[in-house]
């Protein structure tokens, strides 16, 4: 019943997957762990998917919400047209950027994150959604008001002659007639 | 606007009181914890060989037992229902608390978030350690099979391991689908991934199988630290012991380990059954399925149900939540009763308001579009209605109108529903409730929503004048649209036409004129409509300057 858009969960996903991710990396570079070469790309891996998934896509069906402050990170996003238009290449994307993740443990969490949502993005795609920007809205004029309501009609409306406008009461029915010209306005 | 102390506390002091007292409860639970792994006897050399990463992670488990078991019991609706109905078990200021269990819900699966990212870190650390420093004394002890194994390979061969990362899949599915912007626009992927609770239940129960931590059992006869049979003091080169004090520090046995017995199903095996009973109660009650008696079409995209089932019943204020397998099978949606079911007549009625595919596919089923041969004939056919599965009632906060002496009633478009209710009931008899006075502010967009209930209304307005009660109903009708001309013209709704007025409504003056002329009373304030409208009235509750006059805020939300 009715269209549901994946996109906008895989969004979500992304962006907490990122930062695990991140998360992961500080740790695995603080501690100074085994492979710790791994964690300063979750670093950078997390920075970067937080970066390109904070912006929110517009609805195709209803009102969208914006995360704070999401406009010049919208701007930037935009500006690779294609590239982040197409959920396809996000959900690649994804999976290539988390694999490395798997190969420490700080990342490991952040690594399996980013495949399920680069999971659903894919289903995304194929559903045929796409990332459209959410732009302020230029405000709408109010429509103006006709422009004969600024020239009134000089002249009455046609009228059959007198005789036949008289109010025959004893024949009410016969002494109905219709206007030749419509009277109503705007039409 | 000032915050005045006694009107805050009226309004706000039970909610906090409560978290103040959860939050008591969390971190009592969790230096408990704490303080039994880091100084307790039996976990002496579990201690040595993990550090600080044992504590955190075995008190982050304690606190996230508290949370799991919690979480469930404020989505027991039906059993909230009864508990709010029996007014001689609890006081108004315990039903109020139960308007926010969604609240206290949301609040402790945010709890249960951030303590398993504490406990899943520490335990990482764990899984190193166990790895590092491989325990030569006390085999027993390693979860590891050798010095030096990959912390991967012990954490995916082991069962906490593999059921811990399951636990984190379907705990970041859950939460990532909760954020309010996907339950505003798709519902479904919110409700589906939280049905997943019953899986992360039954892995969090054999989460313990395994036993990976153990702890010590013969403290007495090896004390920890005690010396082994064929190990030295380190103090005794160059310095003379004495021969008992040695002997006493001497082990008289191998220390002796065993896992623990996996405790959380003690903590979760009472909400859970509870749960599922209260799901289960509702899938049977919803199994019987309604007889639609009447379609009508109201102006402004709105559509009344009357409907008929058999044993109903319910008390104004409540909701219900409709199931139509003709337009989807799995999906419910609640809606406020504007009608309930009485001793003279026992059908029940809901307005709904066509916004949305399911609302308006529903309406297509009810109601199919009127060709044009309905010009020449009039349809005189058997009308065949969709199959439809009613859920409930289930509480709300608008139920408590009845049990303040000064009532204020604000609704917003169609959230005037729970308050048709409620002015239903008092149209077959409003002797008998403690309600002396009501208030009712309706403010809509356009003149055409008040035809809704403008018919009620009347009605009660006119029985109040013949029972010489006309000052126990104050009505306030409001346009907000003022660019049209707008009037009520029908003879019948003079008593309408004459309280409307055009624009918003200034709710300071209304408080002012309520608190003036009910001085040192406490007024209870019903709010359904939009967020602007209940945060302005939630503040003026707040505030001081009401001669006296209390107002206790109480909002009712459909999301």
């Amino acid at each position: 019943m009715g269209k549901i858009e994946w996109a906008m969960w895989a969004n979500e996903q992304a962006l907490a997957s990122g930062l695990i991710l991140l998360t992961g990396g500080i740790v695995g570079v603080a501690g100074q762990f085994r492979g710790w070469q791994f964690a300063a790309y979750g670093v950078a891996a997390g920075v970067f998917v937080c970066l390109l998934e904070y912006p929110r896509g517009k609805r195709s069906k209803g009102t969208s919400v914006e995360r704070t402050g999401q406009y010049c990170f919208t701007v930037c996003v935009k500006s690779f047209g294609p590239l982040t238009r197409n959920y396809y290449v996000r959900a690649f994307l994804h999976a290539a950027l988390c694999v490395p993740g798997g190969f420490m443990l700080a990342t490991v969490l952040g690594c399996v994150c980013l495949g399920i949502s680069s999971l659903i993005y894919l289903g995304a795609a194929i559903h045929g959604e796409q990332w459209m920007p959410i732009l302020p809205q230029k405000e709408q004029t109010r429509k103006p008001v006709g422009e004969s309501i600024k020239n009134p009609p000089q002249n009455p409306p046609p009228r059959p002659p007198a005789e036949l406008r008289r109010k025959r009461v004893e024949d009410l029915e016969g002494a109905a007639y219709v206007n030749p010209i419509a009277v109503t306005a705007n039409d | 606007m000032v915050v005045s102390v006694r009107s805050w506390v009226a309004n706000e002091g039970g909610k906090h009181l409560v978290l103040v007292l959860w939050l008591g409860a969390n971190t009592w639970l969790f230096l408990r914890t704490f303080l039994l792994y880091s100084t307790g006897q039996q976990y002496y050399y579990l201690y040595k060989m993990l550090g600080l990463g044992l504590c955190i992670s075995r008190a982050s488990a304690a606190v996230l037992n508290l949370n799991c078991s919690v979480v469930l019991l404020p989505m027991c609706r039906s059993l909230l229902t009864y508990v709010r109905g029996t007014h001689t078990v609890s006081s108004r200021k315990t039903r109020r608390l139960l308007d926010k269990s969604k609240t206290f819900h949301v609040a402790c699966g945010v709890a249960i978030c951030i303590f398993s990212v504490v406990h899943v870190s520490a335990h990482l650390v764990n899984v190193v350690n166990f790895s590092v420093s491989y325990s030569d004394d006390f085999p027993a002890l390693n979860v590891a099979r050798y010095r030096g194994e990959d912390p991967r390979l012990i954490i995916l061969t082991t069962v906490p391991g593999v059921t811990g990362v399951l636990l984190v899949l379907i705990l970041f599915l859950m939460f990532t689908a909760s954020s309010y912007c996907i339950r505003v626009s798709n519902y479904e992927i919110f409700w589906y991934t939280h049905n997943l609770f019953i899986v992360f239940y039954i892995i969090l129960m054999v989460h313990m199988v395994g036993g990976a931590l153990k702890y010590q059992t013969n403290i007495e006869a090896h004390p920890p630290g005690c010396l082994r049979a064929n190990q030295s003091s380190p103090e005794q080169q160059g310095e003379e012991l004495e021969q008992s004090e040695d002997e006493e520090r001497r082990c008289r046995e191998e220390a002796h380990f065993q896992p623990h017995c996996p405790q959380t199903w003690l903590w979760v095996s009472g909400p859970l059954c509870l749960y599922c009973a209260e799901r289960f109660y509702r899938y049977i009650r919803s199994s019987d399925p309604v007889t639609i008696v009447t379609v009508i079409r109201h102006p402004c995209n709105v559509i009344e149900l009357r409907m008929l089932k058999r044993d109903f019943k319910a008390r104004p204020g409540q909701y219900i939540v409709l199931n139509c397998p003709g337009v989807s099978s799995f999906e419910n949606h609640p809606f406020t009763l504007t009608t309930c079911p009485t001793e003279n007549k026992e059908t029940f009625g809901i307005h709904l308001r066509v916004v949305g595919d399911w609302t308006e596919r529903f309406t297509e089923l009810l109601l199919p579009e009127q060709g044009i041969a309905s010009e020449i004939l009039p349809m005189v056919q058997q009308r065949r209605y969709p199959k439809l599965y009613v859920d409930g009632p289930f509480g709300s906060p608008s139920e408590e109108v009845f049990n303040y002496e000064v009532s204020l009633c604000v609704a917003g478009g169609i959230g005037v529903t729970p308050f048709a209710c409620v002015l239903h009931a008092l149209l077959n008899g409003w002797v008998g409730f403690r309600l002396r006075r009501l208030y009712f502010v309706w403010v809509c967009r356009e003149l055409k929503s008040f035809y809704w209930f403008a018919e009620l209304l009347c009605a009660l307005h006119h029985k109040l004048w013949q029972e010489n009660r006309p000052d126990y109903l104050n009505l306030r009708l409001y346009v907000s649209q003022t660019d049209k001309l707008q009037s009520m013209s029908e003879e019948k709704y003079r008593p309408l036409s004459s309280r409307l007025l055009v624009g918003r409504p200034r709710w300071k003056l209304l408080f002012d004129e309520i608190g003036k002329t009910n001085k040192h009373n406490r007024v209870g304030v019903f709010c359904c409509g939009p967020k602007s409208i209940s945060r302005t009235l939630h503040r003026l509750c707040n505030s001081a300057r009401y001669s006296g006059t209390t107002f206790e805020f109480n909002k009712e939300s459909f999301s």
